[in-house]
């Protein structure tokens, strides 16, 4: 039995172990991209890499073995940083996007891809849930929304952006007129109390998901009317009324309270709020700097000061939302998105976490994508042009118009290894600036979607293809730098595939093979 | 003066087959071709890549459907096949042209302009960008590694011909006169006619090197020569003499022994009037003949009035006896006496005595004891102790071993060991089986590039003498011994000479190469423990046997013991093949061996162990040739390649070039060198091209240890080695990169060409510019447009007052 130790800790192992086999013992998670129990190690992606001591050699812990009186070091500031800058490097040739532009360009960072693919398969009740896990009011916002997604839509340089605005409309108007609309679980009472001040959007926003969260809330307002500027600005010709009304009473369904024609420093002290509230958050939309009612909050030029990720003011439990921090012209969404985000602030603050807020989602971004990419990449979609009609597009045409997306997303956005890994270790996408290679894609398999550019050439499925009896199966073809893992003799990926495509998927560490529908 | 020569060459036959190119369309009665060759070479996988070889060369690519019928009839799987038919260089996809250019892209060629050499072939050719082959379907024109003519640098190939000392104005001169020439006679096999009474010899260099400038035209003129005229004299192909500076070199002893004679840089033309000015033609009628011969030949060549004085050097001149002078001659024992290929002539000069000794009076453990006394340490390049290496391989426990020896020479720059396998063949063959004894192994391989064919060859004829005269088989020296021998061709991967990446190749794998441990020593060929060794450690053995392991520990430093052969080349006076004693200093190989730098330019730097590397300064020029020595000052031993820098060459420029090797021929397995390599070669790319940026010298700094500390062989581990080498002693250079200026006006981007004062305005420059930047105004001035001028260089090569200038 070998003993051994890393990071001063010692290990028995029995003997045949590896360096990542004792580290696993003890709980001692050493990052692998190309490993897998199933295959020969191939020390590919060596973002396994230890440091031996006292020789300083850097080795692969996956395919190192354990020997009696080893000393690895595995969570030291070198060995990090060797796997951060492996990690930067298989970045700086990893063509995808782990997060749409459409998404990343959306201020609530909707995920657009996926309510799109269940639109298309008829799933409007799914698509539904999918917006609503970002956007509170999406009738209303689907009408009035700039959607700021269709402008920064990759299609937008090929044939028309997907009309993502107007979809979603159809999504939450369907919902709306049903039966029985949907309405998000809410987790058990956490007997904390939120006080809202101001009932616009983002006031309703950060009550509909702090409701979800189980926090009594109570909206208050100095008007008769929830909605605020949404009820007050807008024509009603855009943005009928019966669907805010109906869109609100939704939201007040999740058992929201609300104190009407109740000002806040007139009716009831800012104190006293703060005194009966655990929480209290401003949403009293856009007020002058030199407005903003004297309770002690901080301002700055457009409005009153807040933390930039929690939305956290200088006073303890009181937080701000909306076009109260940033003054006027401030859009619906943003109010919303500002909400969501301070939801999670508001709800770390509340259960005894650190407040750190939401981080900014890791992601790789290809960019500007040349016209015969685009014209590949939309090849496996809906040939049609984009719905121009003066009313909108109708819900016949919905299927079809959300089926021209082409999917920029990543289909492994949660098991994405290489992800997981740069994020964890801060690994910086475009720390290595180069020349990207095409994209390209390969969509002849029924299920699988095979994107080169993603892969990272560890070699898995050549194994697991070869091991699986598939009569071509995929091979490296060229060397170094080029080489790819393709189909042998110009053969195609449903050729290739026929046996374990299942497998190849579930052990790609990327979403280079990946089932089509995500 | 010669500039350039059109010479026979046996080299790339082993690429082509002589007869006409097939066409693209490949039919059923051509794909018999592909059933006899499996018939031929078996249906294991381990043949995929002999397999390959056979079907390019008979149809000169790899065609699908021929590719695809292999997949039919043997175990080689479509995956098998792609994946090493991609991997490898010398596998060609696509239809070539009618014939092939090579051009060699080595460090010495680089160093001597074959980027604008390139540009020049593809530019006249009509080539465009990212096409290899030009329109007419002609020319293909590949880049290569190193064709190991690095003394006649720049050097190109036409199918198997060879031209040298290229430059960019010169290259349509080459094509014509490629085209021009119809197919002259082959050497036809002249045998010297027997002869009573004493014979002398004339001994003709017969290495490639020699074979480039025009030493097999020699050949064939002596044996014309003695054949007409019945001088009683024997003609010998001798191997590398090592004098590359002087090829080709022909030696003349007069019958009955004596004082030999030199004769250096002889060409076919001199050829005759030499051989007669030494020996009497057997009578008067033959007399009369070579008196008429002789002023027929003086009449006749305008180029040398006198060839006998003139080609004749004297071992004890000056310059020729400081190049021969501090070197001893062990690996390259005999270098210029024996003929390679005459097993008798081995045999008399103590051959395989070595090897009977050890059959015969010592143990296995006695042979291992005896390496390691001798301090005998890996040529290859790292160092590792031979005797260590062979001990562990011999206690591994196994009924089968294997010995290999390592002949996948690939560093640009370094041809050291072709040149001892196409010179002694028997020798390294000795060195193998006493290794073979000595691990108890009873098969050996000789894993040998592609690109040597005459290697190749010679190892192949003397193993099969060998085995004809009972030397080699199942009773080796009529022992109990048994061990047989065979060859392997590399296929055009670099990354092949690391043992691990050696080992899949012979399997039939990608080369790619794995983590150790287990070291083949332990687990090596097909999982047995395998001594994998270089052609210089095998050569060296006999003599260590010969001499006893003392002699050899005598020589060298207190961790560097024996000799060691480098290939020296690149700004210097007189390169070539030399054996020098450990511990020289590098000052005096340059200086001394070399007589310094060519042209009267500055000693700037001697750039050693090629991509694995690093450049020794000038100021450092007395750090002794030792494997830790030159390891402490940033280069390493390596394979012995060693290129001479001058003021004229630019550091970053030289960083870059290797980088490119080693990136362009990495396995592509791990990321760090696969990406890493890369990434550092686009930093290196924007600084040459004038784009470096901020933080561009401190990310290739960290990038490159990163790169070198955690990649899993040794070629991405020393890949950065001429970086940081350089980064170490040249960092002024990169920053004056970064501040828009080449010191050495190399780098394309960052120089202009211009005129001065000197101009007679003969207009020969606007003439030759092939970019139609230099207006014609004859007796005037010229001028360059600097818009159009594409930095060939032309111009200023052309100009005979030397009044264009970089700047």
């Amino acid at each position: 039995m070998p003993h051994l130790t890393i990071d001063q800790r010692e290990i028995k192992v029995p003997p045949g172990s590896t360096i990542l086999d004792a580290a696993e013992q003890v709980g001692i998670e050493i990052p692998t991209l190309c490993f897998s129990r199933q295959c020969e190690p191939s020390t590919s992606c060596l973002v396994c890499l230890v440091k031996l001591l006292p020789s300083g050699r850097m080795v692969p812990a996956c395919a190192t073995p354990a020997a009696e009186g080893m000393m690895v070091e595995s969570e030291s500031d070198e060995v990090h940083a060797i796997r951060r800058s492996t990690l930067e490097l298989l970045l700086s040739d990893h063509l995808g996007d782990c997060v749409a532009p459409c998404s990343f360009g959306c201020p609530a960072q909707m995920n657009i891809p996926q309510m799109l693919r269940q639109i298309a398969a008829g799933e409007l009740r799914e698509a539904l849930i999918t917006v609503k896990a970002d956007i509170a009011m999406p009738a209303v916002l689907g009408r009035i929304c700039p959607a700021p997604c269709e402008k920064v839509c990759r299609r937008g340089n090929l044939d028309g952006s997907i009309a993502i605005c107007e979809l979603k409309r159809i999504v939450a108007d369907v919902d709306l007129d049903s039966a029985e609309p949907y309405l998000p679980p809410r987790r058990p009472a956490s007997g904390k109390r939120v006080a809202i001040v101001g009932g616009g959007p983002a006031g309703l926003a950060a009550a509909y998901y702090l409701a979800q969260c189980g926090h009594a809330c109570t909206i208050f307002d100095d008007t008769d009317a929830l909605g605020g500027m949404f009820g007050r600005e807008i024509p009603p010709e855009k943005l009928p009324r019966d669907v805010l009304q109906r869109e609100i009473a939704l939201i007040l369904r999740l058992g929201i309270e609300t104190r009407m024609n109740v000002r806040v420093g007139r009716d009831v002290s800012f104190t006293e709020l703060r005194a009966q509230y655990d929480v209290v958050v401003i949403a009293i939309g856009w007020t002058a700097a030199e407005q903003v009612p004297p309770w002690c909050v901080g301002v700055s030029g457009g409005g009153i000061a807040v933390k930039r990720r929690t939305y956290e003011t200088n006073l303890p439990g009181v937080f701000a939302v909306g076009n109260a921090l940033r003054g006027q012209g401030t859009t619906g969404i943003r109010s919303i998105a500002d909400a969501k985000e301070a939801a999670v602030a508001i709800h770390q603050f509340l259960s005894g976490q650190v407040v750190i807020g939401t981080s900014t989602p890791f992601t790789t971004r290809i960019g500007k994508m040349a016209q015969d990419e685009l014209v590949q990449l939309s090849s496996n979609t809906a040939q049609v042009p984009r719905c121009e009609a003066a009313n909108g597009v109708g819900l016949s045409q919905s299927a079809e118009q959300a089926a021209r997306c082409l999917h920029c997303d990543c289909r492994a956005l949660s098991t994405c290894r290489l992800r997981k890994y740069s994020a964890i270790y801060g690994a910086d996408p475009r720390r290595f600036k180069a020349e990207r290679r095409k994209y390209e894609q390969d969509i002849r398999h029924a299920d699988i979607l095979f994107e080169p550019g993603k892969c990272i050439d560890c070699g898995l499925c050549v194994q697991i293809t070869a091991a699986g009896g598939e009569d071509l199966g995929l091979t490296y073809i060229g060397r170094g730098f080029d080489v790819r893992i393709g189909v042998p003799l110009g053969h195609s990926v449903a050729e290739a595939l026929a046996k374990v495509a299942a497998e190849c998927v579930a052990e790609c560490p990327t979403a280079a093979i990946a089932w089509k529908k995500g | 003066m010669i500039f350039w020569r059109v010479v026979e060459n046996e080299r790339g036959m082993a690429y082509h087959d002589p007869s006409p190119p097939t066409h693209a369309t490949v039919d059923d009665a051509d794909l018999e071709f592909v059933d006899e060759t499996v018939e031929r070479l078996g249906r294991r996988t381990e043949a995929v890549i002999p397999i390959l070889q056979a079907i390019q060369s008979h149809f000169r690519y790899l065609p699908r459907e021929a590719m695809e019928r292999v997949c039919r009839l043997t175990e080689i799987t479509p995956a098998m096949i792609e994946g090493v038919s991609t991997f490898y260089t010398q596998f060609r996809h696509r239809p070539v042209g009618e014939h092939i250019i090579r051009v060699c892209h080595g460090t010495a060629c680089h160093v001597k302009g074959s980027e604008l050499v390139q540009d020049a072939l593809e530019r006249q050719l009509g080539i465009a960008c990212g096409n290899d082959t030009d329109a007419k379907g002609l020319f293909t024109v590949e880049k290569v590694a190193c064709l190991g003519c690095c003394t006649l640098a720049p050097v190109i190939q036409i199918d198997n011909i060879t031209y040298g000392n290229l430059n960019s104005h010169r290259t349509g001169d080459v094509i014509d006169a490629f085209l021009a020439q119809d197919c002259e006679d082959k050497p036809s096999d002249l045998t010297a006619a027997l002869h009573d009474g004493p014979v002398g010899e004339i001994r003709v260099g017969l290495g490639s090197c020699c074979v480039a400038v025009g030493s097999g035209k020699v050949h064939e003129t002596i044996c014309r020569t003695l054949a007409a005229t019945g001088i009683p004299a024997v003609v010998k192909q001798v191997g590398c003499v090592g004098m590359c500076h002087q090829t080709p070199l022909v030696e003349l002893i007069p019958p009955g022994g004596g004082p030999s004679k030199l004769f250096a840089r002889v060409q076919a033309q001199d050829a005759r009037a030499i051989v007669l000015s030494q020996y009497q033609p057997k009578n008067l009628w033959r007399r009369m003949g070579r008196r008429a011969a002789g002023w027929f030949d003086r009449f006749l060549s305008d180029e040398t009035p006198d060839p006998v004085a003139d080609r004749a050097i004297d071992v004890r001149d000056r310059p020729v006896c400081a190049f021969l002078g501090p070197q001893q001659h062990l690996a390259t024992e005999y270098c210029g006496q024996i003929d390679p290929t005459d097993l008798d002539e081995y045999l008399k000069h103590d051959g395989f005595k070595a090897l009977r000794r050890c059959l015969e009076k010592l143990s296995p453990e006695q042979i291992i004891e005896q390496v390691h006394a001798s301090r005998l340490r890996g040529r290859g390049g790292a160092g590792f102790p031979t005797g260590q290496k062979w001990a562990t391989t011999r206690a591994a426990a196994s009924e089968k071993k294997y010995v290999i020896c390592n002949g996948d020479e690939g560093d640009p720059g370094a041809f050291m060991d072709r040149m001892l396998l196409e010179s002694f063949p028997y020798r390294i063959i000795e060195g193998l089986a006493i290794a073979a004894k000595a691990v108890g192994a009873d098969e050996g391989i000789f894993y040998i590039r592609a690109e040597y064919p005459l290697a190749v060859k010679r190892i192949r004829e003397a193993l099969h003498k060998l085995e004809d005269r009972g030397l080699l088989g199942d009773r080796v020296l009529s022992t109990d011994f048994r061990l047989h021998l065979s060859v392997k061709e590399g296929a055009g991967a670099f990354v092949c000479g690391e043992e691990t990446a050696l080992l899949a190749s012979l399997e039939g794998r990608r080369g790619m190469p794995r983590l150790r441990p287990p070291y083949p020593a332990e687990s090596g060929l097909w999982g047995r423990p395998t001594s994998v060794n270089n052609v210089e450690t095998y050569s060296v053995v006999p003599w260590i046997f010969r001499n006893g392991p003392e002699a050899f520990a005598r020589l060298g430093t207190e961790k560097s013991k024996g000799t060691k052969v480098f290939a020296l080349a690149g700004k210097v006076a007189r390169g070539g093949l030399i054996e020098v004693p450990m511990g020289i200093t590098v000052r005096q190989i340059v200086e001394e061996i070399g007589g310094g730098v060519a042209g009267g330019r500055k000693f700037k730097a001697v750039q050693i162990g090629g991509p694995s590397g690093g450049c020794v300064p000038a100021e450092l020029a007395d750090t002794p040739v030792d494997f830790e020595a030159l390891s402490q000052v940033g280069a390493i031993m390596g394979s012995g390649g060693m290129v001479v820098l001058d003021d004229r060459d630019c550091m970053v420029d030289m960083a870059r070039y290797f980088l490119r090797f080693t990136q362009d021929q990495s396995c592509g397995k791990c990321t760090l060198c696969r990406i890493g390599t890369r990434r550092m070669r686009d930093i290196l790319d924007r600084i040459c091209s004038g784009k470096g940026q901020k933080g561009d010298l401190e990310t290739l700094e960290q990038l490159s240890r990163t790169v070198g500390a955690g990649s899993i062989c040794g070629l991405g581990r020393t890949a950065p080695n001429p970086v940081l080498s350089t980064l170490r002693y040249f960092r002024s250079e990169y920053e004056a990169h970064l501040a828009g200026r080449c010191p050495a006006g190399r780098c394309k981007e960052m120089i202009a060409y211009r005129v001065n004062d000197a101009c007679t305005g003969c207009t020969l420059c606007a003439q030759k510019c092939p970019a139609d930047a230099i207006p014609m105004t004859p007796y005037a001035r010229h001028t360059i447009d600097m818009q159009k001028c594409t930095r060939c260089d032309t111009c200023r090569q052309i100009c005979p007052v030397e009044a264009i200038f970089v700047e």
